[in-house]
């Protein structure tokens, strides 16, 4: 499975939904129910998943789904 | 009403307190909730189901980890924000409960806490678990 999947798979259970389908520019506009508390559990079971720790800084910036690949293919890296 | 900060907590603070369930809780919590049922309201009712008496509401049981985040653990600056909750015994009503939670994680990112807790009633058994989580507002 690779990061996009695996991103998904997430996605699909923090929403509860198995409709959720990601591409690259998917937005938070784009899910209805992706609200402060639905962001926080995200980002704490990518952080699980990944077995990596972001930084407020990091997070903040990020404007869609391709650029939380990104990241997380450079925390990998590192 | 304790004012732990989020840099107060490690893993592993805890806290607990005691409670007693009396009949007047029950009939302020049917009147909060509009639940009726008659396990909790007909004694008769709830022996012809197996129970020694009618039961204490388990959303009244857990309006006491409420009191645990709220009050204690981290107390004044505390956001719920995710509670799951298992009952594993009915609570009937002159029970002495002792209601404890430990902080399990810390999210430093969030500053968010992940609580364990649960409840146990005078013979030692436990009548309900829950993971609680709760933000810290400073």
């Amino acid at each position: 499975m690779n990061i996009k999947e695996t991103l998904e798979k997430i996605f699909r259970d923090v929403f509860e939904d198995e409709d959720i389908i990601l591409t690259e520019s998917t937005t938070a506009e784009d899910i209805e129910d992706w609200d402060s508390l639905t962001h926080i559990q995200l980002i704490e079971e990518i952080e699980q998943e990944f077995k990596i720790k972001f930084t407020l800084q990091e997070i903040t910036g990020l404007k869609n789904v391709g650029e939380f690949i990104t990241l997380v293919e450079r925390k990998l890296s590192n | 009403m304790n004012e732990y900060r989020f840099e107060d907590i490690i893993e592993g603070t805890n806290a607990e307190f005691q409670v007693a369930v009396s009949e007047e809780m029950l009939e302020d919590f049917q009147r909060l909730s509009g639940d009726t049922n008659p396990m909790h309201t007909d004694r008769e009712y709830a022996r012809e189901k197996g129970m020694d008496d009618r039961i204490c509401y388990g959303m009244l049981t857990a309006s006491f980890y409420s009191r645990l985040v709220g009050m204690y653990l981290p107390g004044k600056f505390c956001i719920l924000q995710e509670i799951s909750v298992a009952f594993h015994k009915p609570v009937y009503i002159n029970d002495i409960l002792k209601v404890s939670g430990k902080v399990i994680k810390k999210n430093e990112l969030f500053k968010r806490l992940e609580i364990d807790a649960k409840i146990i009633n005078t013979n030692g058994e436990r009548v309900s678990k829950a993971r609680i989580k709760v933000g810290c507002l400073e």
